[in-house]
């Protein structure tokens, strides 16, 4: 599953600096590098510049009988590059990427035979670079860039991405602080006996914990102990969390000593997931691809336990949590945009309209009159729109999926 | 992708090279006929290993580009997936991009290579192909694309490029059609010598288009219900030989299969319309039907497959045989009512396959034929059916459950190029 893992993120911080020290390596230590492995390439000269930038013009193009990516100049000076790609008619090459070392700083995906072309303009410092053609014959074509090298590690992209990670870490804590409060009401209700008072706070607690589930499943055993259903239950162990309660709140409609058990091991663990996340945030420990992963790991808990029904068998406020992980993903989504509309401007635009079709979907959903703000997911519910559903998510998680590698810091 | 490497013996290739150089020319093969025409024109070198023979097999690959689509003349492969799709996407732009990307992917896999990478060198990179047809060649893959008249409508502005008289098959009788199993703005017909390369292939092509598309339902044919050129008649699941009198090329294609001009729209020059359809055997019964029952109801004899009027599978039926004052072809037969001879000389191309779902919701069979024809004018199928329809004896054991009409461009001229270009220019 691609969502956040407890290991990535408790190496976390020592990595940052690692990764961080060899970027700052690669930078300077092959500005002064010779140029290697340019001889298949056109014109050794420098691009000229025109409206402020460098102009390279990338040829995707069959080349004796062979899929290749020709640029016009293997070489540019340090400032603005644009890269401008078409593709003649090489049908096994649909995108081109400028790397540093494994870094993508710029790219255009859809760079298909037929279509016209497009461009993507990157910032450069003095140092070597790579074009990356994944498909072609020759996939890596070595790409200098003279002048200044970069005097540290972080370019633009890095800063906006640590912008993002430190932002959706106070983001997260936010979302614990209310699941805090919110579950310490729910144990308040169910305490006191009231069946209602503690379905309604049993719904109003269930968003903050699904908006950021990716970070409670990070350890390994609080989200058991919080989000298991009935059928991941190992027969003999014991049943804790939300769920067990959810049956009693609105399966059994009793409240019982266990029900009040349940409750207090919510607060407990949600207590231990405040100190732990908060540890994370202080730590600076996220990293873009975690936020990346999470964001399409969100839409896969929406496609394999909110469409089919089985989070909230009990309660039916499957429609509530839906909204909840996309709400989740979207917010993770957001903080890495300032940074992936550099990268990739199109796929950036592509999701943020899909989450706007997704979200226009769920507006359909709204009930305010039910429990939770959403509509019961009966099974009639179920059967007629499930599979639009699953379409809806699909499309989304398509492109979302993309991103951790386009902003992966290692 | 030019540097994959090349999984299936190279030895075995060569070989095949110089096997197949007997029988080339036949159905306009890449590399040669299918393995088993090879063989037998070699019959006397040294028999081949099953390794080389599954090798012969994967490297068998039609031509991606031409002047038709690969997949309606081509012998019909053993397998089949057919799929339907609904475009979800808003734009004419993103239809653009959707077609531009179908029509590289399939030029890609046609020859046997993946989408893109099957495992990328990033840690975070996610697989671009699926990869479960990785090393197995392309087996005798064709893509053939169509455009539903839904397509047509006001969503991309394409109006003006709807062909003359495009419009959803009329209702007609002996149908009971399924909304699950019927219509779609797009469809992808994959044949190929091996179930999993058809899959792979349609499977990686809704995933390329799932921000723009969503599949609307999909047939699995697990075995050729149709002669091609070169090839023996299969039986459908009723245990009659079908396609015996089949549109098998040469100058047939041109008069009943391609379209010209007549459509009114450059980009239909060269294409054909296809009509499928998800007919449901009632298997179960027809097993309990007495022969004579069976052999009149086809008109044909079960083993040999001959007209009632002749000995040999390929005599042609005397309509007008009589014996004790009855037709010896009854009338109401199933080869009777469609013979070209009872039908103004009309003909279409047949290429269906068998297929099975299973049970169906009551117990029984979920079994039949996916017929599927390729025409000029898909009129011509409609003529047909409505006198099936009405008064086909088959009927008693088959029901019409599914149903679509494409209207299949012509091939594209050479790499560069990608279906339904004329519409964005």
């Amino acid at each position: 599953m691609p969502t956040l893992s407890s290991r990535t993120f408790r190496s976390a911080a020592p990595a940052v600096l690692a990764g961080m020290a060899v970027l700052a390596l690669s930078l300077t230590a092959c500005g002064s590098a010779a140029v290697s492995g340019g001889a298949d390439i056109s014109n050794g000269d420098a691009a000229p510049v025109s409206n402020g930038a460098a102009q390279i013009a990338v040829s995707v193009e069959k080349v004796e009988g062979e899929d290749q990516c020709v640029p016009d100049f293997a070489s540019a000076p340090a400032g603005p590059v644009t890269f401008n790609v078409s593709n003649k008619n090489a049908s096994s090459v649909s995108e081109v990427e400028l790397l540093s070392d494994k870094r993508i700083l710029g790219e255009r995906e859809n760079v298909i035979p037929g279509l016209k072309a497009v461009s993507f303009t990157v910032t450069l410092t003095g140092g070597n670079y790579q074009l990356y053609c994944p498909g072609a014959t020759t996939e890596y074509k070595p790409f200098t860039v003279t002048g200044a090298a970069a005097d540290s590690a972080s370019n633009g992209i890095g800063d906006l991405l640590k912008e993002g990670t430190d932002g959706y870490a106070n983001y997260v804590s936010g979302q614990v602080d209310s699941l805090v409060v919110a579950v310490a009401a729910l144990r308040k209700a169910v305490d006191s006996g009231d069946v209602p008072a503690s379905q309604r706070a049993y719904a109003d607690a269930r968003s903050f914990f699904e908006r950021i589930e990716p970070v409670a499943e990070s350890f390994p055993d609080l989200d058991p102990a919080l989000d298991l259903r009935v059928a991941d239950v190992e027969p003999g162990s014991k049943w804790t969390g939300f769920h067990p309660l959810e049956r009693d709140l609105f399966e059994a409609k009793a409240i019982t000593a266990g029900s009040k058990a349940l409750a207090a091991g919510i607060v407990k663990n949600v207590g231990t997931l405040k100190t732990l996340s908060a540890e994370l945030e202080s730590d600076a420990a996220y990293q873009p691809e975690e936020l990346a992963n999470g964001a399409s790991g969100l839409l896969e808990e929406v496609q394999s336990s909110k469409i089919t029904g089985e989070e909230e068998a009990y309660s039916k406020l499957d429609l509530l949590d839906f909204a909840a992980n996309i709400e989740g993903s979207q917010q993770a989504f957001e903080y890495l945009k300032p940074a992936l509309v550099e990268i990739d401007a199109t796929l950036t635009q592509q999701i943020s309209s899909k989450f706007d079709t997704v979200n226009a979907a769920l507006e359909g959903y709204k009930d305010p009159a039910a429990l939770g703000g959403y509509k019961a997911y009966t099974d009639e519910l179920k059967a007629t729109d499930a599979a639009k559903l699953t379409a809806l998510i699909q499309s989304l998680q398509a492109p979302l999926a993309r991103i951790a590698e386009k902003v992966a810091t290692v | 992708m030019a540097t994959s490497p090349d999984p299936l013996p190279d030895v075995s290739r060569r070989k095949f090279f110089s096997r197949s150089a007997a029988v080339a020319g036949a159905g306009g093969l890449a590399l040669g006929a299918a393995g088993a025409a090879a063989v037998a024109a070699t019959a006397a070198a040294a028999p081949l290993s099953d390794v080389e023979l599954m090798a012969e097999r994967g490297h068998l690959s039609y031509p991606f580009y031409g002047e038709h689509q690969s997949g309606i003349e081509t012998p019909p492969q053993d397998h089949l997936v057919f799929t339907a799709f609904e475009v979800t996407a808003t734009t004419a732009t993103e239809l653009q991009l959707l077609l531009a990307k179908w029509s590289a992917a399939m030029a890609e896999l046609t020859a046997g290579n993946p989408v893109g990478k099957v495992e990328p060198s990033r840690e975070h990179g996610i697989p671009v192909d699926t990869g479960e047809a990785t090393d197995m060649g392309p087996q005798g893959l064709t893509l053939t694309l169509g455009f539903g008249p839904s397509l047509f409508d006001s969503r991309f502005g394409l109006e003006k490029f709807k062909p003359v008289d495009f419009a959803d098959l009329p209702a007609m009788a002996g149908e009971s059609l399924n909304p699950a199993f019927t219509g779609g703005d797009l469809c992808i017909q994959a044949c190929s010598n091996d179930p999993q390369v058809a899959y792979h292939a349609v499977r990686n092509l809704a995933r390329i288009a799932r921000a723009s598309v969503t599949t609307k339902w999909t047939v699995l044919g697990f075995g050729r219900a149709s002669a091609g050129a070169n090839q023996t008649t299969p039986r459908n699941l009723m245990g009659f030989k079908d396609g015996t009198r089949n549109v098998l090329g040469g100058d047939e294609l041109a008069e009943h299969v391609w379209v010209g001009d007549e459509a009114g729209q450059a980009w239909m020059a060269g294409g054909s319309y296809l009509v499928a359809r998800k007919i449901h055997m009632l298997i179960e019964t027809w097993d309990e039907d007495t022969i004579g029952d069976q052999h009149s109801i086809f008109g044909r004899t079960k083993k040999e497959g001959a007209p009632l009027s002749g000995e040999k599978e390929h005599d042609t039926p005397d309509f007008h045989a009589v014996a004790d004052g009855a037709p010896v072809i009854p009338a109401d037969s199933h080869i009777a009512l469609v013979a070209h001879e009872n039908n103004g000389g009309t003909k279409i191309l047949r290429r269906g396959y068998n297929f099975t779902d299973g049970l169906d919701s009551v117990g029984r069979l979920d079994a039949g034929l996916f017929f599927l024809s390729f025409q000029k004018n898909p009129e011509h199928f409609v003529a047909l059916q409505r006198k099936l329809g009405a008064s086909d004896r088959l009927n008693e054991y088959i029901r019409h459950v599914g149903s679509g009409v494409f209207a299949v461009p012509g091939g594209l001229p050479a790499a560069g190029s990608y279906y339904g270009k004329e519409f964005f220019d």
